[in-house]
């Protein structure tokens, strides 16, 4: 880490040229090099990073046909154990199909799932939240009561109602879970917006006559990024493990479209003679939702002033402490 | 994991996890009785109601009929005193057993029967199991011990039919009780109902027949082939149905029995690709059966001999050979037919019988092989029954799994190939009549080779693809001794354990 | 105090008449029951004897009228499937449910609680950085399939309880503990911010200066201060689970429960069974959050009107 801070300070010695050229990278590199500091954070947000790689060239990095049956060569083990046939890294399933490649297209599911209902129930959501805050009185009432209903819902129930109702299919679980998602970003941003318009700028902006989308795009949405991207984060790991369980219970995405939930389900009746189907589907589950809470982690504490004080003060007693110690 | 490993791998996890807390939670559910896995809870233990498997399972053992079958499938007498006889071409006689009596008390006689037999055709019961007994007009006490029953026209299978019916007390079965707290002839009587949970008999001491081995039975409902699998290798349950082939070596026994599932596609004969009966000959032609019992089934089913008729079953052709295998001749009559590249629909669904998603696709590939444009369809149930049974408009090929409970021809043939009455896809007039003739003639050789024609014109014109008659396959505990029987039953009073 | 609970009541009608339109207008468009229902080989004068027997064939507003009326009187119909009253088999799944939830969550309290204060004693420590990484775990891991490595290894492999299924306190432990986990993780995590902000406090730093000893100024003071965050994401915990994610761990276990009927009754069509479930959950629900919100009240009286 000190070799990175020390040739940060050589920079500001460095040619203008250089140094404008690498101004353009600087974000990513300083988001990379904060990031770095935090080994769990960084690690979860390496895994993401591939793991989006792999959705996106799934075509090209699967070894096989995601789809493909064979009945002769069914339930063979991963590669690296006794009767495994060669070709198959990570083994075949019940139906003889590559379990590697049907991990690479699974991954493709989830994130469509979670980055559609995320993007769906978020956009529906702040603009809901920006309605009932800015606009108060009857609106506010109405959206809120809406809200208010909405959560007391028996969510997952009234899912598997719906899913059972539309028929079971990647695009329902999308509408499903936006129906049933939105509500948290109206109650997250109305409170926002609400103790924003009591602070002195806003007002200033109202008397001067700002149109109210002008101080709604420029005075308040910029408040909001901040807390609205950990919260979608957070939505997002509940998203994936929506997604995965319908699908486990047979109402999410159907075959033959590949889902890490749908796999494990798939793989269960035979868990008890082959161990690999329902495990890497299951670890992938698991180590994507975990890298997603590690980097949300590190994210939280890095946009919040209070937290990063926090994390700062903590720092600062454990050194004391050990200094004592000693 | 077979047992040996099972036990090693026990042992190894135990060492390292061993903790005595844990082990006292550990149920050991070997006790004096059975226990069996069925599929689902039944509704109702009213033998006469609903059409419903899992009821089966415990109702057999509860009540019994008036004919019965040995493990191999003939037709016996039980409680029956003799096989019945033909009085005129409506009228069977039935001699009754004596000294039968049902567990409250009330005896066994012709008044038993005759409820028995007007209670299941009452309109207003509306029985599911009609679909059995259909013909059935009345029945009619002679004296105490004799019964005739009548049919609505000639009947040959009415034998049959008598040894699907279950015979119920001739008061009792009017309680509105009956259902929850079952009183019947059989060797094993109810003792108690958890619901949502298992159904227990107990032995019927006072039973007519040889006193059964095993004292009490448990029938717990597991839905999930999984679950029932890992609940028979952690010694939880006894007997497990519908084991799948590959857990065979897994479990600690497994045993398999001829079965009654045939599993078929039906091909329409009237669709633009699909009239031309040299299209049909290739879809036949194409399918590796051999090859799809050994890999789907581990060798637990018999490639069809040229016909939907169980092999144990009245009407079955022995003159008909297996389906030949040769994707050369099949790709040639495709093209000869002009069809090469043309779209055909493959409906199906998933999850109802073995293995049959698995099946579906393979059959779909196969098709594609020979260069025909397949979709294959798999639809959920409801939709899936909507177009089985669409009489309108028939899928080029639709699969379906044909359980012929009353080992005759009779119904296979009605529900698949005869035009209008079920789900045929043929438009062929001339063998519905031949189907419905075959119906009601009561000579058998006569009925016999109506059955050979008709089998033998479905195949020569490729009306159906059949697959594979699917064995059974039963998971048993180590301790289980049991054969099981060609007719699917769970018989308690056939098994014993070993101690 | 009176209108509080009168508001929270209205509102809870409101939940309730919403979550009634929305099932019944659902159940009433799932494929025809009378094909689900029946056997393959029944006639179409079955089916349409079947039909006129629920009364599936009349006009949707007649269906509803006689809907609503029937709830009134607490009737929800004959379940298709199992074929008694509907609400005979919800009231008998019920305890079974409520039994899963309140182990599985006394469970997530009894070890989640203790754990995130020690955790929180010393921030970034080695025993707060297990603390931490168990909750991540935890809130990772999806529930159907920790429940399905559970089965493997503790009741087929070991064979220390069993498989599947309920009626001993030995067919409770794997249900439980995977209900469990995720509710664990969230309790632990905000146990433990809750503590780590109390321990920061000037008053707790007075009464360390003052000599007090730790661990009554941890659970006597910081606990009790941390306790209503706590408290409500209990509560708010204990309505998820009932509110269906009990769904999962009783379809792996076969725990005969609310959930795993709910998905019997979804594949086999059962309408009225499944809105019977739905609205009693709802009802459950509305109940349950007045419950807690009177509680709370009682205890805070500070706390205001959401």
């Amino acid at each position: 880490m000190t070799i990175t801070s020390s040739s940060m300070s050589d920079r500001s010695t460095t040619p203008s040229m250089i140094q404008g050229a690498l101004m353009s990278v600087a974000p990513l590199g300083r988001f990379l090099k904060e990031l770095w500091r935090d080994k769990a954070g960084f690690t979860g947000f390496a895994f993401l990073v591939l793991l989006v790689l792999a959705a996106l060239f799934a075509p090209l990095l699967a070894p096989h046909d995601p789809a493909a049956q064979s009945v002769l060569a069914r339930l063979k083990p991963p590669i690296w154990m006794e009767g495994s046939v060669s070709g198959h890294l990570l083994g075949t399933d019940m139906l003889g199909r590559d379990i590697l490649s049907r991990l690479l297209f699974g991954a493709r599911s989830s994130l469509l799932v979670s980055v559609s209902v995320v993007a769906l129930a978020g956009s529906f959501g702040v603009m809901a939240g920006l309605l009932a805050g800015y606009k108060g009185g009857l609106t506010d009432a109405l959206i809120m009561r809406v809200v208010d209903v909405q959560v007391a819902f028996p969510g997952l129930l009234l899912t598997l109602l719906l899913v059972a109702v539309i028929g079971p299919s990647t695009a329902t679980i999308i509408i499903v879970l936006t129906f049933s998602n939105w509500m948290i970003y109206t109650r997250v941003v109305r409170g926002i917006v609400m103790s924003l318009r009591q602070t002195p700028f806003v007002e200033a902006a109202e008397v001067v006559g700002c149109k109210s989308a002008r101080i709604i795009l420029k005075h308040i949405l910029p408040n909001l990024i901040s807390p609205l991207l950990t919260l979608a984060i957070l939505e997002f790991t509940n998203i994936i493990l929506a997604e995965a369980a319908l699908s486990f219970l047979g109402l999410g995405v159907q075959p033959p479209a590949t889902s890490w939930g749908l796999d494990v389900a798939g793989g269960k009746n035979y868990m008890m003679i082959a161990w690999w189907p329902i495990t890497f589907p299951g670890l992938c589950i698991a180590m994507t939702v975990l890298s997603i809470n590690l980097f949300a982690n590190w994210l939280r504490v890095t946009t919040e002033p209070a937290e990063r004080e926090k994390r700062y003060a903590r720092g600062r007693a454990a050194k004391m402490r050990r200094a004592k110690k000693t | 994991m077979n047992a040996l490993t099972r036990t090693a791998f026990r042992a190894t996890l135990s060492r390292a996890l061993l903790s005595s807390l844990f082990l006292s939670a550990a149920v050991p559910l070997y006790a004096a009785g059975l226990t069996i896995a069925i599929g689902s809870e039944p509704t109702t233990l009213d033998p006469q109601q609903r059409d419903d498997g899992a009821e089966r399972a415990i109702t057999d053992n509860i009540f019994e009929t008036l004919l019965e079958r040995t493990p191999d499938g003939v037709l016996i007498p039980g409680l029956a005193a003799e096989m019945p006889t033909q009085v005129d071409a409506l009228t069977w006689e039935f001699k009754l057993k004596p000294d039968v009596s049902f567990t409250n008390g009330e005896p066994f006689n012709a008044d038993a029967v005759v409820t028995s037999v007007l209670r299941i055709i009452n309109p207003d019961y509306n029985s599911e199991q009609m679909a059995y007994l259909g013909t059935i007009e009345s029945a009619t006490k002679v004296d105490d011990l004799t019964v005739h029953i009548t049919t609505k026209s000639p009947d040959p299978v009415l034998p049959a039919r008598m040894y699907w019916m279950k015979m119920v007390p001739a008061s009792y079965s009017a309680d509105p009780e009956f259902g929850m707290k079952p009183i019947g002839t059989g060797p094993y009587e109810i003792s108690g109902w958890e619901r949502g949970e298992s159904i227990t008999l107990v032995r019927n001491d006072a039973y007519w027949g040889d006193v059964p081995e095993i004292d009490d039975v448990t029938y717990r409902f597991v839905s999930e082939p999984g679950t029932r699998l890992s609940g028979l290798m952690a010694g939880e349950l006894d007997v497990i149905r519908n084991l799948y082939p590959e857990f065979a070596a897994a479990v600690p026994k497994a045993i398999t029995a001829q079965g009654l599932e045939t599993s078929t596609l039906v091909l329409s004969t009237a669709n633009p690709v699909m009239q031309d009966p040299k299209v049909r000959k290739a879809m036949n032609l194409a399918i590796d059966r051999a090859a799809l019992a050994e890999a789907l089934f581990v060798g637990n089913a018999q490639p069809v001999k040229g016909q939907l008729v169980n092999p144990k079953s009245f009407g079955f052709n022995t003159s008909l050979p297996a389906y030949s295998y040769d994707p050369e001749q099949a790709k040639a009559l495709i093209e000869e037919a002009g069809a090469t590249g043309k779209k055909i629909t493959l409906v199906g669904e998933s999850g109802r019988w073995l293995k049959d998603r698995e099946l579906i696709e393979a059959v779909g590939s196969y098709w594609s092989e020979i260069g025909l444009d397949v979709d294959i369809r798999i639809e959920e149930f409801g939709e899936y029954l909507n177009q089985l049974f669409d009489k309108n408009s028939r899928p080029d090929a639709i699969f379906v799994t044909n359980s012929d409970e009353l080992l005759d021809a009779d119904r296979p043939l009605t529900a698949a190939l005869e035009f209008g009455a079920s789900y045929a896809s043929n438009v062929d007039e001339e063998m519905a009549a031949a189907i419905q003739a075959a119906r009601s003639e009561t000579d058998v050789e006569a009925r016999a080779a109506l059955y050979d024609e008709i089998t033998q014109k479905a195949y020569d014109l490729d009306y159906l693809a059949p697959l594979l008659n699917q064995e059974d396959v039963y998971g048993l505990s180590e301790r289980l001794n049991w054969t099981p029987r060609i007719d699917a039953k769970l018989l308690v009073k056939e098994m014993s354990v070993i101690e | 105090m009176g209108t509080f609970i009168l508001r929270r009541s209205l509102q809870g009608f409101l939940v309730v008449l919403g979550v009634t339109i929305v099932v019944f207008v659902a159940t009433r468009m799932i494929g025809d029951p009378a094909q689900v229902m029946l056997p393959l080989s029944a006639t179409d004068a079955q089916r349409a004897a079947f039909e006129q027997q629920f009364g599936l064939d009349r006009p949707l507003d007649a269906q509803f009228i006689s809907f609503v009326g029937d709830l009134m009187r607490f009737d929800f119909g004959e379940s298709l499937w199992q074929r008694r009253a509907a609400l005979e088999v919800v009231l008998e799944k019920l305890p079974k449910t409520l039994e899963l939830i309140g182990v599985g969550l006394l469970l997530a309290t009894v070890v989640g609680i203790p754990l995130g204060a020690l955790a929180a004693v010393r921030p970034d420590g080695l025993f707060d950085r297990v603390v931490v990484g168990l909750s991540l775990t935890g809130l990772s891991v999806p529930q159907f399939w920790l429940g399905l490595l559970l089965i493997m290894v503790f009741a087929v492999g070991l064979g220390w309880v069993p498989t599947f299924g309920s009626g001993s306190l030995a067919h409770m432990i794997l249900p439980a503990i995977t209900l469990a986990v995720p509710s664990m993780a969230r309790i632990m995590m905000l146990v433990r911010s809750s503590v780590i902000n109390e321990l920061n406090q000037q008053y707790v730093r007075t009464a360390k200066a003052r000599g007090m000893p730790f661990g009554r100024v941890l659970f006597q003071h910081a606990m009790r201060n941390a306790l209503v965050p706590v408290l409500t994401l209990v509560g708010w915990e204990v309505i998820s689970a009932w509110a269906g994610y009990t769904v999962v761990v009783e379809t792996v276990f076969a725990w005969p429960g609310l959930g795993f009927t709910a998905m019997k009754a979804i594949n086999h069509s059962d309408l009225f069974l499944l809105q019977a479930i739905v609205f009693v959950v709802a009802v459950g629900i509305v109940l349950v959050n007045i419950g807690l919100d009177v509680l709370f009240k009682l205890i805070d009286p500070r706390i205001k009107e959401a």
